[in-house]
């Protein structure tokens, strides 16, 4: 008996050691990249400080003496908030991130679904690389096919309005248009990224649980609902709640350069960063866009760790953390 | 257990793995149909950038110019040495950078799957927390300028993007969705070590996943242009093409909006600028290596759609 | 612990930066230039720091900005004390905006550098007019005044002009003569001609709408004021540009709420449903893109340009292949603005002010030195022909700054394509230009920045459009005066003007 209990616990002994062993191997593949992060991600973070400073030019004037020696001045940098275009512009980066999040979801999906299912490989193939295009274009380029299309002189729709004798619309100021061509653009580009990142989750459930379920009699359809969705599951619901994450910040590029910067068209297209941004060209202000940009991470924060609760909550395989 | 039964099960297996004609003819429709709308705006650039400048001022964009012209593409060809040798830089630093960066977020995303890892929660919290915090530009400009020293070197146009968050989590679901645990507590067993069973059995399981991310940071690379307008001040033998390509926008950018200043100045120098058709003939320069390079990737990517069609 | 990472990483910074100086050699100085064209500066370079090695006792380094990556280089170099840039192109209306930047504390006060080096801040008196050292002497940190930057010769006056198409005028039955009796509010019938001979694709009203503006409303940019998109007016006499108009005085005006600014819209909307005015001018990143190529190929009529001495003998206008003529709205006048068009400032974080002060001294008053950064070398760059005017090489293609851009241009020979005695007229021209009378006025924006910037993005939402005739005045005006009162305007306005009384009592 004593024996016994003497090898169970050396063998505890030995398990501890082994396990404290395999956690110091597993930290050496982590360092990397946690340097950098400390580096490049959290160092920088001291910067937050500029949100609630008046930031000015100190004697001798290096940038940590400037931080250090500035006045603080409690919230006045938030003070943009005040102004009237504030409900349009928070509607707007609301409103579009919602529509997107919930559209993209479903379509991005659907698509990587289909693809997995063709039976004609070659084609499914050739579709999901050219899908994949739009992502290699940045928005500059994008918004030149936009303004091919719907250049008041010669762009293709208003020149066709022209030949049948209608009556031209004018796009770049008429605001009706811009909550549909922002929505075709943003999926355009944002659909073919993430089906594949749906794809390749899709390519890794195990081939067995489908004929399993064939053998149990299950049609396609139902092994897409009882097989393929809760196996991307996990993927779903982190692309979902990173999305929420960002629900504050928008796509500067696809909001400015599309509309080309056209003012009549802010009441549907100025968003939070392209009000700091233009607002900031103005003023240079570093207090301003360090608040607004604070104010951002702020929001995203609380909306991630909610949307991580109400996950956990329901299936806590699929939380974020 | 005979072999007519099994080949009725299999039989059966197989029309019930795979959807119905029409169903299939329906998805190739939709997807044919937002393929070819993804894929029409790239024609359209191309045909722009032999599209002549006659045309353009005449009826605008089209698809079908009056007259076709190389000129755009002699023009980038008289930017000779500078070409090639952002062309060059180009790949060089998506190459190093793909490299390094899938590596280190290989590494740091296996523990984070790994239940049995005591400071899993820690780690993944410390790289999640960084994709909604910041510090802001400023303050990592000059971490990144003064205390690295990452000023007109290669190292400027790596490091910075060395590591996403995003990239972790995409690469930990991978392992979450694709590497059961069991393998690894065999392999454990077996006497192999961490890094062993990393290499050895984990790696050739989460090809996919490597190579969606290695397209992910690799396009990210390939499209900065940026850290070269922060952090390349005077040694401009190292700047991407892309770069090249933004620095001419982003003249005709400033041009168009400070003319009124700057007088007949900025008429003058806007009268140097590149046209649209020379931004074009860039725009293809860019976009070809990606469009050559991401069929090779899609093999791996896709590594799965053969998985896939053994189960059909 | 904030406090203590702060110290820690500041006493490396310090540590790293003490490191690396060598006693025995020249201390390196960076200018960071705007504008420029350069991709091979290493012939210069090597003559200049063989010419300012015993001079300056420094050894120069350039950053040559170009117009799309200045202004973040520029703003990111001050805003975190980047000791490595020690001298940059400055201005009023460049993202580092001198006044702003000055007030501050990023930029170097001079004065003492002059009293030190008396040989170089002597020369460099010498060779710039006063008015320029007086513009470019402004409020400090304390509200105390200094000199806090070297000030260019930029074109020192403004002129807007009118940008007629000659050849097509005369085509169409008219004179000059004629373009200048009808005035703005009479171009119609000659725009319908030209219209009916061209063809309706063709756009004959070229304008840049900001500054149409200007021109027909005889008005001045009020520096300090919201850059983008200006909200306040100054009404000057359009018969003497040395007194404020008769209706209003002395006083700053809402841009967009006078009866002058309402008949300008009305007038435009009639232009463009008439088909004047190309639509793409109304929109904000195709507009500038659409008339610089119209103008290239002389598809206008009619335009605007703000003008430069000699800029109708250039070669950019001259390769129009029409005859052009630019018919003046004033005389030219010269206001804070433009008085401030072109400067070098020192950077107060550099680590050499003095190096970098004699450098500006000597680039600003020494031809040589000026010749060389600017035209490059002789032999390589240029050659001189018999009359001893410059004559470009193809070299030329591969260091090309930005002229204005660097400082004292009337230092420079003439080339052969400016034509002999073009740098003593261009001198002549430049200084009759008449003071407008709020020179030197310089509008302090901090108390009402937050104002500032809602205003800014509610005047460009609405103000292009208004300018282009794109949407109609009747409706849109209203709106966008409602608009701009409910961002501020008034306290915006108060607080301009408040300024401006304590400017003139002064």
């Amino acid at each position: 008996m004593p024996e016994n209990r003497m090898g169970a616990l050396r063998k505890q002994a030995k398990n501890r050691g082994g396990r404290r062993r395999k956690n110091l191997w597993l930290d050496t593949m982590v360092l990397p990249g946690a340097v950098w992060l400390l580096l490049i991600r959290y160092l920088p973070m001291f910067g937050i400080v500029l949100a609630f400073k008046n930031y000015k030019a100190q004697r001798p004037n290096t940038f940590w003496n400037n931080i250090w020696k500035s006045k603080w001045v409690g919230l006045d940098n938030f003070q943009f908030l005040k102004s009237p275009d504030t409900a349009v512009m928070i509607r707007n980066t609301l409103g579009y991130n919602i529509l997107w999040i919930i559209l993209g979801l479903i379509i991005s999906v659907a698509f990587a679904v289909m693809m997995s299912e063709l039976s004609n490989r070659l084609l499914a193939k050739s579709y999901q690389t050219m899908m994949f295009f739009p992502y290699f274009l940045s928005w500059v380029v994008a918004s030149y096919f936009v303004l091919a299309f719907l250049d008041p002189t010669s762009g293709m729709i208003p020149a066709m309005q022209k030949a049948s004798g209608g009556a031209v619309t004018n796009f770049y100021h008429e605001t009706e248009w811009w909550p549909l061509i922002l929505t075709i653009c943003n999926l355009w580009k944002n659909i073919g990224y993430s089906s594949v990142l749906y794809l390749a989750a899709i390519t890794g459930i195990d081939a067995t649980q489908y004929e399993a379920a064939a053998v149990d009699g299950a049609t396609k359809w139902q092994q897409v609902v009882h097989v393929t969705l809760p196996n991307i599951r996990t993927m779903i619901v982190i692309l979902l709640i990173m999305n929420v994450g960002k629900i504050f910040n928008a796509d500067f590029g696809l909001f400015y350069n599309v509309p080309q910067n056209s003012g009549s068209l802010y009441p549907v297209t100025q968003v939070v960063d392209t009000y700091v941004y233009r607002a900031y060209a103005n003023t240079h202000n570093i207090g301003m866009s360090s608040a607004a940009g604070f104010l951002q991470s702020a929001v995203g924060l609380v909306c991630i760790i909610g949307a991580n609760a109400i996950v956990r909550k329901i299936d806590p395989e699929s939380s974020l953390f | 257990m005979t072999t007519a039964a099994g080949k009725r099960i299999r039989g059966r297996t197989a029309s019930l793995n795979r959807f119905g004609a029409g169903t299939q003819a329906a998805f190739h429709i939709a997807l044919g149909l937002f393929a070819l709308l993804c894929i029409v705006p790239f024609l359209f650039v191309i045909i722009i950038s032999f599209t002549s400048e006659e045309s353009i001022r005449q009826i605008g964009y089209s698809f079908r110019p009056l007259s076709w012209s190389t000129q755009a593409y002699q023009y980038t060809f008289r930017l000779g040495d500078q070409l090639w040798r952002s062309y060059f830089n180009s790949f060089l630093i998506t190459a190093v950078g793909t490299a390094l960066s899938v590596l280190i977020t290989f590494l740091y995303a296996y523990p984070l799957f790994r239940k049995d890892y005591s400071r899993r929660n820690f780690f993944n919290f410390l790289s999640f927390f960084t994709m909604i915090f910041g510090g802001g530009l400023v303050p990592t400009f000059v971490i990144c300028k003064s205390v690295l020293g990452l000023s007109d070197n290669y190292a400027a146009l790596i490091v910075p993007m060395l590591f996403s968050p995003f990239n972790v989590i995409i690469m930990r679901t991978f392992f979450q969705t694709s590497v059961p645990m069991e393998l690894i507590e065999a392999a454990t067993i077996d006497g192999s070590g961490e890094y062993r069973t990393l290499f050895r059995i984990v790696f050739p399981i989460v090809t996919p996943g490597i190579a969606t991310i290695s397209l992910l940071v690799a396009l990210g690379y390939w499209n900065e242009w940026f850290l070269s307008l922060l952090y390349i001040n005077k040694n401009m033998n190292i700047i991407p093409l892309q770069y090249l390509l933004m620095r001419m926008q982003r003249n005709a950018d400033f041009l168009a909006k400070n003319s009124a200043m700057i007088g007949a100045d900025a008429s003058r120098a806007a009268a140097q600028l590149p046209s649209q058709t020379l931004k074009m003939a860039l725009v293809v320069f860019i976009v070809v290596p990606i469009a050559c390079a991401y069929p090779f990737f899609q093999r791996y990517v896709v590594a799965g759609l053969t998985v896939g069609s053994v189960k059909g | 612990m904030k406090r203590f990472l702060c110290l820690v990483l500041s006493l490396a910074l310090a540590l790293g930066l003490c490191g690396f100086a060598h006693a025995d050699e020249l201390p390196t100085i960076t200018i960071m230039f705007h504008g420029s064209n350069v991709t091979d500066d290493s012939a210069v370079l090597e003559k200049v720091n063989e010419y300012i090695a015993d001079k300056v006792g420094a050894k120069l380094e350039v950053i040559w900005g170009t117009w799309g990556d200045f202004d973040e280089k520029a703003t990111n170099a001050l805003a975190t004390g980047d000791s490595e840039v020690d001298m940059l192109f400055t201005c009023s209306w460049s993202a580092d905006e001198f006044n702003t930047y000055a007030k501050n504390g990023f930029f170097e006060p001079l004065d003492e550098y002059f009293d030190k080096d008396p040989e170089f801040g002597d020369a460099l008196k010498a060779a710039l007019p006063e008015a320029l050292m007086q513009a470019a002497t402004v409020e400090g940190p304390e509200g105390e005044k200094h000199i806090y930057a070297v000030n260019g010769f930029k074109d020192t006056a403004t002129q807007n002009t009118w940008d007629i198409n000659v050849t097509l005028l005369k085509e169409l039955g008219y004179t000059v003569e004629d373009v200048q009796r009808l005035g703005f509010f009479g171009w119609g019938e000659i725009f319908a001609k030209a219209k009916e001979v061209k063809g309706d694709s063709f756009y004959p009203f070229l304008v840049e709408p900001a500054v149409a503006e200007r021109m027909v409303t005889n008005t001045i940019i009020v520096t300090g004021d919201s850059g983008s998109v200006n909200l306040l007016s100054y009404y000057l006499d359009p018969a003497d540009v040395s007194k404020a108009d008769a209706k209003y005085g002395n006083v700053l005006l809402n841009k967009f709420a006078t009866d002058e600014y309402a008949a300008f819209t009305k007038q435009m909307r009639e232009y463009y449903l008439a088909g004047y005015i190309n639509p793409a001018l109304a929109v904000a990143e195709t507009s500038n893109d659409t008339r610089t190529n119209a103008q290239k190929e002389a598809a206008y009529l009619i335009g605007t340009q703000s003008y430069a001495y000699g800029y109708e003998y250039s070669a950019e206008v001259i390769a129009r292949g029409v005859e052009v003529q630019f018919l003046p709205c004033t005389e030219p006048y010269v206001d804070t603005t433009v008085s401030q068009g072109a400067m070098m400032a020192v950077s107060s974080a550099s680590q050499h002010p003095e190096e970098s002060f004699r450098f500006l001294a000597l680039l600003n008053s020494d031809p040589y030195l000026m010749t060389l950064m600017n035209y490059g070398v002789e032999g390589v760059h240029y050659t001189l022909d018999e009359d001893g005017l410059l004559v470009f090489t193809e070299e030329r293609a591969n260091y090309t700054p930005w002229t204005n851009g660097m400082g004292n241009v009337t230092l420079l020979p003439d080339t052969q394509a400016e034509g002999k005695g073009f740098r003593e007229a261009f001198k002549e021209f430049y200084a009759s230009g008449k003071a407008v009378p709020v020179l030197g006025y310089i509008f302090n924006n901090e108390p009402v920045a937050n104002e500032m910037a809602a205003l800014s993005n509610v005047a460009a939402q609405y103000s292009l459009a208004l300018d282009c005739g794109a949407v109609d005045p009747e409706t849109e005006l209203p709106a966008f005066l409602e608009a701009l009162n409910g961002a501020g305007m008034e306290a915006y306005l108060a607080e301009a003007n408040a300024q401006l009384e304590a400017f003139l009592g002064e």
